[in-house]
């Protein structure tokens, strides 16, 4: 009886696709042509996919020796080589403890990405809770396990807690100096303008670079600190002057006409600017900011070029041994699968984040 | 025989009140800053560099350089499993050893002349000879580079290699026509695509790329021609003599024993009863090994038992016992038709 009910209702839906694709694909002769062509070779390039990647894939490690007569993907080396790729030099016996601190950053920055934990105090506690997670679970020192020195952190781990640091990091500092440069005080808005655009106008390699490699020769050892969170902190300034400029661009959308409204209406500065400016200049820079914070999400490569084995430069090692040299594009296709994941997770939350706050324009 | 008239000269020196400046060697502040470290900072590599620095399934390192630098920690440090293998990159490795990131970098690095000055630092003995080489398709019925003639050239966009590659064909009259790659994978690709006819590059990277082309292992010649020579040694920071004395030492150390037959295997035996007085001294059996580099007298033999002597190491990791099966040529001890030899032990 239900089926009979939704026969008409789904060869009516059928009906309106046919007209639809009739209209706008088979018009003509040529149309027609041109829409068979292009059908046609999408539908090959889609068959070559999926037979390449599942019909005459080989899965197993153990199967390596079919890969060569298969003429499908080689998934056995990402079977065999996948705990490097996600966690680089990370003693083996010690992945469970590089998993849980995945999943701590994970965590963290999912929770603070809900519009419930959007009070200071609730993400700063949730900030200092995960990164403590992590720095404690890699580490090892404080829970009794063997100490794992930040050099051997790596892989998909090593990539996550540079992204999120970078950006939690670099976010406030970026708002403060976007502050800074519009301070009334000339000192502070001209110390901050010169900062900005002095690391602006250097290349984002030659900052790191110079975190990792130069700055251990001017400063004394004792306020060296390790490698890793040098270049953190080189990297986030780098993102925080970046992201002051959007949040300029944020300001300076706002009419003079509000800043006077408050000030008429007896409010101080400082409510004026968090009750009223600030809200707007969030709204107006959040595409550009999600769109730094995806292309950040990239660049945490470029950590390769002074001796980090980020997630690439796992998957670089990964087919880096004779058995598995042939095998590079199932290692790059893994890869780029885990930054496709990321990254279109990122956007998608941004666009979310868009139609929650157009509400506001209603 | 000679061990006693070693004794006696120690002897004499001795009442003669020189023996001060002839034993008390000055110890090396890198080796005592290893000692108090208790880990030796090695170079690794970001990622593989085929038969040199590789990582195996479970997230160790391996390889001719690695071995090297568990060998030189052993020395000092009497345990490999103390070497600390630090990921660097090729811009990256000089920077870091003189910011001290790293005790030592050996890392397939050619010894040049810009580096030993204006670079600032100090080149062990060469413990390994690689040159630029072609390599052609196979079908193509070639073996020199003579025959190239009309033929296209892919090589690695602005190394040193282009341009040798490039002159050395000039000089010969052939014409040809050289495609520049970015990256070795993107070369790799290229050659295999039959975009090239021919691609020059490090020698033992090429047997490497030879050796893992798994579905055609015998459809591709190294062509006879050798374009150039590099020496590749270990680096060190300037200034400390005894550092560069050290290292030189455990280089040798392992040649002396390929030379006179000591392996990991016979180590304790050659030791407990050593055929002459050069293995005597080498293993510590007679004193004068360690003394006179502020370190242990038995040194070499804890070496020579954790990784083997050269050959062991090179078999190992690119020749007959490696996947890669390079011929030790010039790589050989001078013995044996090869280049490489060391200093006297006295």
């Amino acid at each position: 009886m239900a089926l009979a009910s939704e026969l008409p209702a789904q060869s009516e839906r059928w009906t309106t696709f046919a007209n639809t694709l009739k209209k706008r694909a088979f018009r003509s002769p040529s149309d027609s042509f041109t829409s068979v062509f292009i059908f046609g070779l999408m539908l090959y390039m889609a068959w070559t996919l999926i037979d390449w990647a599942i019909l005459s894939a080989v899965w197993r490690a153990e199967d390596v020796e079919h890969c060569a007569n298969a003429g499908g993907a080689c998934w056995s080396v990402i079977a065999a080589r996948h705990r490097l790729i996600l966690f680089g030099l990370y003693p083996y016996e010690e992945h469970w403890r590089s998993t849980l601190a995945c999943l701590a950053i994970v965590a963290t920055v999912v929770l603070s990405c809900l519009p419930r934990f959007w009070s200071t105090s609730r993400l700063v506690t949730l900030w200092i809770v995960g990164f403590g997670a992590y720095v404690v679970l890699m580490d090892g020192r404080l829970i009794g396990q063997p100490v794992v020195t930040t050099d051997q952190w790596g892989g998909l781990a090593l990539t996550l807690f540079m992204f999120s640091s970078v950006v939690l990091l670099g976010m406030p500092l970026g708002l403060l100096l976007a502050l800074a440069r519009r301070s009334k005080l000339p000192v502070v808005r001209g110390a901050a303008s010169l900062l900005i655009d002095f690391i602006r106008s250097l290349p984002l390699l030659t900052t790191l670079f110079a975190a990792a490699v130069v700055i251990p020769l001017l400063l004394p050892d004792w306020l060296n600190g390790d490698k890793i969170w040098r270049v953190i902190v080189g990297f986030a300034l780098f993102f925080a002057c970046y992201q002051a400029e959007v949040f300029r661009g944020g300001f300076q959308a706002i009419p003079k006409g509000q800043f006077e409204a408050g000030k008429a209406l007896g409010l101080t500065p400082f409510q004026t600017l968090s009750r009223i400016v600030m809200p707007q200049v969030f709204r107006h820079a959040l595409p550009s900011t999600i769109n730094m914070v995806v292309v950040t999400f990239k660049e945490t490569a470029i950590v390769i070029i002074i001796g980090f084995f980020d997630v690439l430069a796992s998957a670089n090692a990964a087919f880096g041994t004779v058995e598995w040299a042939p095998y590079y594009i199932e290692v790059y296709a893994f890869v780029g699968t885990i930054y496709w994941i990321f990254i279109f997770s990122l956007s998608q939350y941004g666009e979310y984040l868009k139609a929650r706050m157009a509400v506001a324009k209603r | 025989m000679a061990t006693n008239i070693a004794k006696i000269a120690c002897a004499v020196a001795f009442a003669a009140g020189v023996a001060a400046p002839v034993t008390a060697a000055a110890k090396s502040s890198t080796v005592t800053a290893i000692e108090e470290r208790g880990t030796l900072l090695c170079s690794g590599h970001n990622g593989s560099y085929f038969g040199f620095v590789e990582v195996n399934d479970k997230n160790e390192w391996k390889g001719l350089d690695i071995d090297m630098c568990r060998a030189l920690t052993t020395a000092i440090l009497g345990d490999p499993d103390k070497a600390q293998i630090v990921p660097l990159s090729w811009a990256q490795r000089f920077p870091a050893l003189q910011s001290g990131d790293v005790d030592v970098i050996i890392k397939a690095t050619g010894w040049t002349m810009g580096r030993d000055t204006e670079v600032g630092l100090q080149f062990s003995l060469p413990y390994f000879f690689g040159g630029t080489q072609f390599m052609a398709h196979g079908d193509l019925g070639i073996t020199e580079a003579k025959e190239l003639d009309g033929g296209t050239i892919c090589v690695e966009a602005g190394t040193t290699i282009e341009r040798l590659a490039g002159n050395y064909l000039k000089t010969l009259g052939i014409e040809h026509t050289m495609v520049s790659y970015e990256k070795a994978s993107e070369l790799r690709a290229a050659y295999l695509a039959n975009r090239c006819d021919a691609f020059a590059a490090w020698g033992p990277f090429l047997a490497v790329l030879r050796a893992t082309e798994l579905e055609k292992p015998d459809a591709h010649i190294i062509l006879s021609d050798q374009l150039s020579n590099e020496p590749i040694a270990a680096a060190m920071r300037q200034g400390d003599e005894e550092f560069v004395d050290m290292v030189n030492w455990m280089i040798a150390a392992l040649l002396i024993a390929e030379e006179e037959g000591v392996t990991s295997a016979n180590v304790e035996e050659m030791a407990s009863n050593p055929p002459n007085p050069k293995i005597a001294r080498l293993l510590g059996v007679d004193p004068g090994m360690g003394e006179r580099l502020g370190i242990r007298d038995t040194w070499a033999k804890e070496m020579i038992a954790a990784t083997g002597n050269f050959g062991e190491i090179y078999d190992r990791n690119l020749g007959e016992g490696s996947p890669y099966k390079l011929e030790r040529g010039l790589n050989n001890l001078w013995s044996h038709g090869g280049v490489l030899y060391a200093p006297i032990l006295d």
